[in-house]
C-alpha cells in the first residue's frame, strides 16, 4: 500500500478548516499545509482544491481578503470565520468518534464478539 | 461534511450569491487571479526542486489541470451554476422570433390571445393611476382640490363659496386657493352671431395656481375681480379658432357674454381646457363685488405651499375642521373636508380612488381571470409547439445539454411571442384611445382635458412585467414536461411527448365558454335591440316622438345672488312656455312633455328614504332614479297614471311637496301595499333637522327607466316650476312622420328665443341611454371572447392533430395499403378530437339555452324552453364548425395524403 491516503468523500473540507484555523493562508498555502501536517501522507488535488475554498467561502465558514504573498504577488487569503469556527469544532469532534469507533472495531478480536 | 443551517449560513449564501451576480466580471477575474497565482507558486517550488522556469511553468499548469474547468466547479460552488444557464443569449431570442414564423397558426393564436389579455390585465391600473394624475402642466403634483365627502352617501357634497373663503383664510399649507364654477354662456361677437360655450368662473388666484402661460395676451389677474374693475374674458383655444377664425389680434377686442360686454385679454393654448372641457374663463366675484354669494356652491382648488405634502395638507384640513357657516344644518356634521387629487374631485371617487372600491377590485380580479385563461390556453399552444421539436430535444440532451439549459431557452421563446403580443395589445389599445370616443361610452362630449388613457411609460413596463409572468407560466410548465419526456428518451426509447388530460381539459373548457359566450353575446344584442325597436317597451310609442334637448345659456346666473336668478327663471319660464306653445301649434304635434331626462335617457340617482321605514343596518343609502317634469309630462307623453292623480300646477306652486312613483318603485318599496299617501325624502347634508318629505299622489307606469330590466327600473317623478329646468329634454309627439318636423324646428326656435340652443333631434326610439352602450359592449366584448377562445381550440387541436400524423403516418400508410377507406383513416387522427369538440359544446349548451331563455326575448317575449334550446344548439353549431374547419382541414388532407412510400420514410 502505498504511504499516501485517499481522502474520503468530505474529509477535503475538514482539512482545509484545520489548515486554516492555524494561521490566514493563500489557497496554494493551504494545499502545502495540509501535506505538511499529514506528513505528506494527503495529497490534494490542485483541481479539486479551489472549489471547496469557494464552497466554504460560499456556506460563510472561510472569509477572504487580498494581501501580498511571498512572492511579491497579490494572493488571497483565507481565514476562518466564527461560524465556520464553531463548525469546525464540531466537526472535528464528530470525526474523532467516528475515527475512535472505526479504530475500536477494527481492533476487535472474535473473543470480543 | 454538511452545509451549515441556520440563519448566519443562509445570510452567507444570500451574499456570496448576490455578489456572484452583480459583480460577475469581479469574480471572474478573481478566479483568474487567484488560480495564476497558484500556478507561479508551485513553479517557483518546481524550481527550488531544480527544474528550469519554463519546464517548472509548464509543470504547473500540468499538474493544476484545465482552468476553465476548474472555473466552471468553482462557479457551482458558489451556487451561480444555475444563474449561467438560465442567462439567455441574443440567440435565443432571434430562435424564438424563428418560431414565430414556423408556426404561424399558433402563434397568431397565443398572441391574438395574450394580446388581448395582456392589456385587459394592466387596464384596471392604468385607470385607477389616469385619474389620480396630475393636472397637465404639474409635473410635480401640487395643484390639489378640496371638498367636502359625504360616507353615508358616498358622494361629494357641494362646498360653498363661504367655505371657500374660510379656507383660503385659515389653510397655511396651501399657497393659494381659488374657487370656480362652470357654466353655459351666450356669446355673441361684433356680427351678432350668439353661440353657447362652456365656461369657467375662476377667482383672483386660479391662473396663478394653473401656471399655465398664454398663447396670446394673458391670463385672468387678481385685479380682474376687483370691484369696478373691467369685464374681461379668456378665450380657450379651440373656441377662439372655430369662432373667431383664430384671429391673432382677438386680444382686445369686445364680446358679449350674457348681457355683459367683455373684453378679451388672452387666448389659452391649445389642450387646455380647465376645469375639464370649457373654452371661457371669466373672473368669479365676491359676494362684496358681484356674482355669488356664500351660499353658492363652487369648487375648490390650490397649489401646495412649498415642502408641504398632501398628507399635511390633509392634517390640517382634519385639525381645522368644518368651517363655521352662516346656515349651519345638522346633516353637514357628517361631511368630511378632504384634500384630493384634481381628477377624484371631478370624478366623485373616495379619497385613496378606484383602489378602495370593491367594485373595482372585483374588476380587477376578473381582468385577471382573463389573463389567466389566456395564459393556460398559451401554455397549451407552447406545448404543442414545442412538442414538434421533440426529437431536437432528445438528441440536444444525449450530447449533454442540461434540462435547465433547454427550459431557459422555451422560455425565452415564450417571452419572445409575450413580448410581441403585449406590445401589439398595447399599441392597438393606444390606437383604439386616439381613434375613438371614449366619451361617447359615458355619454359626454369629450373626455376631461386632463384624463389621458393613452399608453404610458408605466403601462409599456407594466405590460412587459406581465408578459415575463406569461412566458413563466406558459413557456416554463409546458417545457418542463417535455424535457423531462427529452431526457427519458434519450436514456431509453421512449415514445413523443403527447397532449395529456390537462390539454383536452383546456380544448374542452374553451369550447364550452365559448358556445356559453356566443349564447349569452347573442342573447345581449337581441334583447337590446328588441328593447330599442319595440316601441311599447316603454308603453310610449316612440318612434312617433322626436327627441331634442334646448339650452338657454345661463350666463351664470342659475345659480347667481340676488335677483339676476329670479330674472333669468322669469325668462327661461316665459321662453319654456312659448316653446311649447310653438310646438303644439305645429300642425300633426298632439303632445309636448318636458323633463331633465326623457324615457331612455340616464336619469340622475339620488339617496332617498322611506317615512316610517328603517334606514339600512349597515348605513348604506339606497338609491332612486329621480326625473324633474314640467306638469302635463305624462299627457304629453301620452301616458296616465296607474292610480292615484297626476302632478298639476298647485303641486309646483302649493307648499306640500308631493311625487309620482312608478310601478317598480311602488312594488318594490310597498309590495302588497297602497303607496298613494305614503311619504318619501331625498336626505342631503343641507337638510335641517327633517328632511323634507314628499307625499306619493300617483302610481305611474314604466317609462323606460332601465334597459336591461324594465322590471327592475324604480324612479320617482318630482315636479318642477317652469323655468327650472335648464337644459330642458323635450318629446315631441309628432305622429307618424316625425321627420317632416324636424327640418321645421330650427326656425321655430330662432323665432321663440334666439338664444335658446337646441340638441339634434332624434327619434324617441334612437335614444340609447348608459345600459344600452353597457349591453353592447359587454356583447362586443363576449363576441372577442368567442374569437379568442375558438381559435386557442382550434390552434390547439389543430397542433395535437398534427403531431398525430407524424407519429402514425406509418400505420395510416399500412392501413391505407390494405385498403382501408378515406373515412376510417381520418377518424383515426380525428376521434380524439371529436370527442372534445363535441364534449365541449354539450357542457356549454345549457347555459347558451338558458341565456338565450332569460335574455332572448325579453321576459313577456314568449321565449320557450324548446325553442331557446334550438337557437342555442344553433350556436354551438356554429361554434363545433369554426373550430373543426380550422383544426382539421390542414391535417385531413395530410392524412389522405399520406401512402405507402410515406410510411416507409416514417419508418427510417
Amino acid at each position: 500500500m502505498s504511504r499516501q491516503a485517499d481522502l474520503p468523500p468530505g474529509t477535503l473540507d475538514l482539512m482545509i478548516l484545520k489548515a486554516v484555523s492555524l494561521g490566514h493562508v493563500h489557497g496554494y498555502g493551504v494545499l502545502l499545509r495540509i501535506e505538511a501536517i499529514s506528513g505528506g501522507a494527503i495529497l490534494v488535488q490542485q483541481g479539486a482544491l479551489y472549489p471547496a475554498l469557494y464552497r466554504l467561502e460560499h456556506q460563510g465558514l472561510l472569509s477572504s481578503e487580498w494581501g501580498t504573498s511571498e512572492n511579491n504577488r497579490r494572493a488571497k487569503y483565507y481565514q476562518l470565520t466564527p461560524l465556520g469556527r464553531r463548525q469546525f469544532g464540531e466537526h472535528k469532534a464528530s470525526w474523532r468518534r467516528l475515527t475512535d469507533a472505526v479504530a475500536l472495531s477494527l481492533a476487535a478480536t472474535p473473543q470480543e464478539v | 461534511m454538511p452545509r451549515p443551517d441556520g440563519f448566519e449560513g443562509l445570510r452567507a449564501r444570500i451574499q456570496s450569491l448576490i455578489r456572484g451576480l452583480r459583480r460577475r466580471d469581479d469574480v471572474e477575474s478573481e478566479i483568474r487571479e487567484e488560480f495564476e497565482h497558484h500556478i507561479a507558486m508551485r513553479a517557483e517550488h518546481l524550481q527550488r526542486q531544480g527544474l528550469g522556469a519554463g519546464e517548472a511553468t509548464r509543470q504547473a499548469r500540468i499538474e493544476f489541470g484545465h482552468q476553465d474547468s476548474h472555473r466552471e466547479d468553482a462557479r457551482q460552488s458558489r451556487g451561480l451554476r444555475l444563474f449561467d444557464q438560465a442567462r439567455f443569449s441574443w440567440l435565443d431570442v432571434k430562435l424564438g422570433l424563428r418560431m414565430l414564423v414556423r408556426h404561424p397558426l399558433l402563434s397568431l393564436a397565443a398572441i391574438f390571445a395574450l394580446a388581448i389579455g395582456i392589456p385587459v390585465g394592466i387596464a384596471p391600473a392604468h385607470v385607477a393611476a389616469a385619474l389620480e394624475a396630475p393636472l397637465p402642466g404639474d409635473p410635480q403634483h401640487r395643484i390639489r382640490a378640496i371638498r367636502n365627502w359625504d360616507p353615508l352617501a358616498a358622494n361629494v357634497h357641494a362646498t360653498r363659496y363661504e367655505e371657500f373663503e374660510f379656507y383660503a383664510r385659515e389653510l397655511k399649507s396651501f399657497s393659494a386657493l381659488a374657487a370656480f364654477r362652470t357654466s353655459s354662456y351666450s356669446v355673441a361677437s361684433d356680427d351678432g352671431r350668439a353661440a353657447p360655450v362652456a365656461g369657467t368662473e375662476i377667482s383672483a388666484d386660479g391662473f396663478s395656481i394653473l401656471r399655465t402661460p398664454p398663447l396670446l395676451g394673458r391670463t385672468l389677474a387678481p385685479s380682474d375681480g376687483d370691484y369696478g374693475a373691467p369685464e374681461v374674458a379668456v378665450l380657450g383655444y379651440d373656441f377662439w379658432r372655430s369662432r373667431f377664425g383664430a384671429d391673432p389680434d382677438i386680444v382686445g377686442r369686445a364680446i358679449r357674454v350674457g348681457r355683459t360686454v367683455r373684453t378679451v385679454v388672452g387666448v389659452m393654448p391649445d389642450g387646455f381646457r380647465f376645469p375639464s372641457n370649457e373654452q371661457l374663463w371669466l373672473p368669479l366675484t365676491s359676494e362684496a363685488t358681484g356674482s355669488v354669494g356664500s351660499q353658492t356652491s363652487v369648487r375648490i382648488v390650490g397649489r401646495l405651499a412649498d415642502e408641504v405634502s398632501a398628507e399635511q395638507a390633509q392634517a390640517e384640513l382634519t385639525a381645522i375642521g368644518l368651517p363655521p357657516l352662516a346656515v349651519p344644518t345638522e346633516g353637514r356634521l357628517r361631511l368630511r373636508p378632504e384634500v384630493v387629487s384634481f381628477g377624484l374631485l371631478y370624478m366623485g371617487l373616495p379619497r385613496g380612488g378606484l383602489d378602495t372600491m370593491v367594485e373595482y377590485r372585483l374588476v380587477q380580479m376578473m381582468m385577471l381571470a382573463i389573463l389567466l385563461v389566456a395564459c393556460g390556453n398559451v401554455a397549451m399552444l407552447v406545448f404543442a409547439r414545442t412538442v414538434t421539436r421533440f426529437r431536437e430535444m432528445v438528441i440536444r440532451t444525449a450530447l449533454g445539454a442540461s434540462r435547465s439549459r433547454i427550459v431557459t431557452q422555451v422560455f425565452v421563446e415564450t417571452l419572445v411571442l409575450a413580448v410581441v403580443a403585449a406590445g401589439a395589445g398595447v399599441l392597438a389599445i393606444d390606437w383604439l384611445i386616439r381613434h375613438v370616443n371614449i366619451a361617447a361610452f359615458v355619454s359626454e362630449a369629450a373626455l376631461p382635458y386632463w384624463l389621458s388613457l393613452g399608453v404610458t411609460g408605466t403601462a409599456m413596463v407594466q405590460a412587459v412585467l406581465l408578459a415575463a409572468v406569461c412566458a413563466t407560466m406558459a413557456g416554463v410548465v409546458p417545457a418542463i414536461r417535455i424535457t423531462g419526456r427529452a431526457a427519458r428518451a434519450s436514456v431509453r426509447s421512449e415514445p413523443m411527448a403527447r397532449f395529456g388530460g390537462l390539454t383536452s381539459a383546456l380544448v374542452v373548457g374553451d369550447i364550452a365558454v365559448a358556445v356559453a359566450a356566443v349564447g349569452l353575446s347573442v342573447a345581449m344584442v337581441g334583447q337590446a335591440t328588441h328593447f330599442r325597436e319595440n316601441d311599447e317597451a316603454a308603453g310610449i310609442a316612440a318612434a312617433e316622438f322626436l327627441a331634442a334637448e334646448f339650452r338657454l345659456p345661463d350666463d351664470g346666473l342659475m345659480t347667481a345672488a340676488g335677483p339676476d336668478q329670479a330674472r333669468f327663471a322669469e325668462r327661461l319660464a316665459t321662453t319654456q312656455r312659448e316653446l311649447v306653445a310653438a310646438l303644439s301649434a305645429e300642425p300633426g304635434v298632439t303632445g309636448v312633455a318636458i323633463a331633465d331626462a326623457l324615457p331612455r335617457m340616464d336619469q340622475r340617482a339620488r339617496p332617498f328614504e322611506v317615512e316610517g321605514a328603517e334606514r339600512t343596518a349597515n348605513g348604506h343609502t339606497r338609491w332612486v332614479s329621480t326625473i324633474r317634469i314640467d306638469v302635463g309630462f305624462l299627457a304629453g307623453l301620452g301616458r296616465s297614471v296607474v292610480s292615484g292623480r297626476d302632478l298639476t300646477a298647485a303641486d309646483v306652486e302649493g307648499n306640500r311637496p308631493v311625487v309620482m312613483v312608478n310601478t317598480p318603485f311602488a312594488e318594490r318599496e310597498f309590495p302588497g301595499e297602497n303607496p298613494l299617501g305614503r311619504r318619501i325624502a331625498f336626505p342631503t347634508p343641507d337638510d335641517g333637522d327633517a328632511p323634507v318629505w314628499h307625499e306619493i299622489v300617483g302610481v305611474v307606469p314604466h317609462l323606460g327607466i332601465s334597459m336591461i330590466n324594465p322590471q327592475r327600473g324604480a324612479a320617482v317623478y318630482l315636479p318642477a316650476q317652469q323655468g327650472a329646468i335648464n337644459p330642458m329634454q323635450v318629446a315631441i309627439h309628432a305622429g307618424t312622420a316625425p321627420d317632416r318636423l324636424v327640418a321645421r324646428l330650427p326656425a321655430l326656435v330662432r323665432s321663440v328665443d334666439p338664444s335658446l340652443v337646441m340638441g339634434a333631434p332624434v327619434l324617441l326610439s334612437e335614444l340609447r341611454q348608459g345600459d344600452w352602450y353597457q349591453v353592447m359592449g359587454i356583447a362586443g366584448g363576449l363576441a372577442v371572447l368567442v374569437g379568442v377562445l375558438v381559435t386557442l381550440a382550434a390552434s390547439g387541436l389543430y397542433a395535437m392533430l398534427s403531431l398525430a400524423v407524424s407519429e402514425r403516418t406509418r400505420e395510416i400508410g399500412i392501413r391505407s395499403a390494405l385498403g382501408a377507406p378515406a373515412r376510417s383513416l381520418v377518424m383515426i387522427i380525428l376521434r380524439r378530437a371529436l370527442i372534445q369538440i363535441s364534449l365541449g359544446a354539450l357542457l356549454g349548451l345549457p347555459f347558451a339555452a338558458r341565456f338565450v331563455f332569460e335574455l332572448g326575448e325579453g321576459p313577456d317575449g314568449g321565449a320557450s324552453p324548446a325553442l331557446s334550446v334550438v337557437w342555442a344548439a344553433g350556436l354551438a353549431g356554429l361554434v363545433v364548425l369554426a373550430v373543426s374547419l380550422i383544426s382539421f382541414l390542414v391535417p385531413t388532407r395530410q392524412v389522405l395524403a399520406i401512402g405507402a412510400s410515406e410510411a416507409m420514410r416514417a419508418e427510417g
